[in-house]
């Protein structure tokens, strides 16, 4: 179950946010919804480490591998013997190589970023169109509830939900509305995950 | 508050503002769009008769074979340039009056790209066998000769064209979900579609701005290559006039001065049709004339340094290239000189001519036509005097190489307006960016913007 509120301002969602961490929930549950990025922590603190890039320098490696072969290995299987000059010329070789690294660079960027980003997702997630209206969108995960968690070893504070856990989802849900409701939120939707 | 600070409004209006280019057009937008048709259809007539009869009816013929086709190839390239590059770099620098104009640059790109990558095609004499170019296994074991500056081209262009449409792209995915939160029907599709499921999540920020940055970072040497590449089209051979090690960095710094002076046309045209003046203010006009007059006084650098050391060295042959274009286009060689150079230091020099929409506009087109004539004349004087003095020869182009010309400049057009109508023409996140890190603080006195972002 995901719950959105909407909120009008930066300082009511965030005040909105810090109410739901002292109630017990955890930061690794709530993400907000904006308009235009804002540094973090001024909402919600979020894991900076992300992973595309391996993947973008992993296509550009391959990138590399295709444009070589393609120059020079089809020149080696296709061989056209031009007076003394080597069936293999580095400088075309060098140009095809380095285009397609480059081009395999920046397609891996953009997959590598829809990946990271999990889009497209088909799974219904909570939206506002208010929220490219600049309106602000909290959005919390609620736990299924009524057992404890046991954090993994070496698991974050931010990342270990804790005491929240042992209450019904219910009961989780109702706190949170109330939470946001009191932070001044304008409305509060939720989406129940199949 | 600074001159580029937009007036505190609701994030709201502002997207009525910065949507209103997606209003359904009026009459005279069909009448521009019909007109612009026509003459694309007019440069397609053209060049199915090209195609049809023989080549013999343009304007090519020994020893100039090389005309307005590749003239055009390399002007449009050369605008290719700027559009990523400009927007490339000012993102990575964090210009903040770079935010209203990167999306004008970026499309400016891409159709200038397409357009340029169809005159190599067009140019070939046999077209339907493009296919030639590409490699592919076939039963006559005939394999694209990579030695070729002509596949050099192919390969640079594509990457170029796919690599511009992706930064493009990955420019306007906040933006296309604010359009996909407004629109209806047809467009509420497309913008679903295009819009990848976007919400707006801190994490989704977070991955969407290192991968921009990353994207930024890729696209400058791209650019530059695809410029290089062109210029080796030309420095490769021992053609008098061509055979220069100056050209790579020559050709890259023209393309540049081109492709800023459009970008700086393409606001103004945007700004007046879309009533942007809120966004698009003189202070942008400004800094770009700023980066136009230290463009052009590189490109005049580099003219100096081409021309001078051939003068100095006399080298009878390289001379007799100079001579008979100075002789043969004096007008042309002048207005280029003028238009390219003298003109744009002197206007841009100054703050108040800089900030003058209808100089800014003179100036940039001016530019541009110098720029085209600087093609032609790379190409086509070196080409009519490069072998034995009874070989010599000169070139006009025919209709049909004009009417293509023309056909290419409306279809550049045409893209550009269907473009405008169809999708945000303005950052709208950049802006709204920009204007979410600015928090009124009190100093002294008075209350000033203050900036929070990230280092």
């Amino acid at each position: 179950m995901e719950l959105l509120g909407i909120f009008k301002d930066v300082g009511s969602a965030a005040s909105a946010v810090e109410c739901l961490l002292r109630e017990g929930f955890v930061e690794a549950q709530i993400t907000s919804l904006t308009l235009v990025p804002y540094p973090d922590g001024v909402l919600v603190k979020t894991n900076q480490r992300t992973l595309f890039r391996w993947f973008t320098l992993a296509c550009g490696i391959i990138g590399a591998g295709v444009g070589f072969i393609l120059a020079a290995g089809t020149a080696w299987v296709y061989p056209v013997q031009t007076g003394d000059k080597p069936i293999i010329a580095f400088y075309p070789t060098g140009i095809v190589t380095y285009e397609l690294t480059m081009l395999f660079f920046m397609v891996g960027t953009v997959v590598g970023m829809f990946l990271e980003m999990k889009l497209p997702n088909r799974a219904h997630r909570p939206y506002d169109a208010a929220i490219t209206e600049g309106c602000i969108g909290i959005s919390l995960s609620i736990h299924p509830g009524g057992e404890p968690v046991a954090c993994e070893p070496g698991a974050l504070p931010t990342e270990c939900i804790g005491g929240i856990a042992l209450l019904p989802a219910a009961e989780q849900k109702e706190r949170a509305e109330e939470i946001m409701n009191d932070a001044g939120a304008l409305r509060i939707t939720t989406e129940v995950q199949p | 508050m600074s001159e580029h600070t937009i007036h505190p409004k609701s994030a709201s209006r502002m997207n009525d503002e910065m949507l209103s280019s997606l209003k359904p057009p009026t009459l005279r937008w069909y009448g521009l769009a019909f007109l612009l048709g026509a003459v694309v259809a007019w440069g397609i007539y053209a060049f199915s008769y090209m195609v049809t009869t023989d080549m013999s009816c343009t304007g090519l013929d020994r020893p100039v074979m090389w005309g307005v086709f590749i003239v055009n190839f390399v002007f449009w390239i050369g605008l290719s340039h700027s559009g990523t590059m400009v927007s490339a770099i000012l993102r990575l620098s964090q210009a903040n009056w770079r935010r209203p104009i990167l999306r004008a640059a970026e499309a400016m790109t891409v159709f200038t790209v397409a357009v340029g990558g169809l005159f190599p095609l067009i140019h070939l004499g046999r077209n339907w066998v493009f296919f030639y170019l590409i490699p592919y296994p076939n039963q006559r074991g005939l394999w694209p000769n990579f030695r070729s500056p002509l596949l050099w081209d192919a390969m640079a262009i594509t990457t170029y064209i796919i690599g511009s449409s992706l930064f493009l792209y990955l420019g306007m995915l906040p933006d296309l979900a604010v359009a996909r939160d407004r629109a209806h029907g047809w467009r509420l599709k497309l913008y679903t579609v295009l819009a990848m499921g976007w919400r707006g999540t801190a994490r989704e920020w977070v991955v969407y701005q290192q991968a921009s940055t990353l994207m930024a970072a890729l696209i400058i040497p791209v650019a530059v290559s695809v410029h290089s590449i062109v210029a080796w089209d030309f420095a490769v051979t021992v053609v008098p006039g061509w055979h220069s090690t100056i050209f790579p960095p020559y050709f890259v710094i023209g393309a540049i001065h081109s492709g800023v002076a459009a970008v700086i046309t393409l606001m103004i045209v945007i700004r007046k049709a879309f009533h942007l003046e809120e966004y698009l203010t003189p202070l942008h006009f400004d800094n770009m004339g700023k980066l136009q007059l230290v463009i052009t006084l590189l490109w005049s650098y580099a003219y100096f340094v081409e021309v001078q050391t051939t003068w100095y060295a006399h080298e009878p042959i390289e001379w007799e290239v100079y001579s008979f274009m100075a002789h043969k286009y004096t007008f042309i060689l002048l207005l280029m000189l003028f238009g390219n150079s003298i003109l744009p230091i002197i206007v841009l020099c100054f703050k108040r001519l800089r900030r003058s929409i209808p100089v800014m506009l003179a100036i940039t087109l001016l530019i541009n036509v110098g720029m085209f004539i600087e093609r032609f004349l790379i190409i086509v004087p070196s080409l009519s005097h490069k072998n034995m003095p009874f070989v010599w020869g000169t070139y006009f182009p025919s209709w049909v190489e004009l009417s293509i010309t023309a056909g290419a400049f409306a279809g550049f057009a045409l893209m550009y307006t269907l473009f405008a109508k169809t999708f945000p023409m303005v950052a709208m996140t950049d802006v709204h960016e920009y204007e979410s890190q600015k928090a009124l603080m009190l100093l002294g006195r008075t209350r000033v913007p203050s900036l929070v972002g990230k280092e």
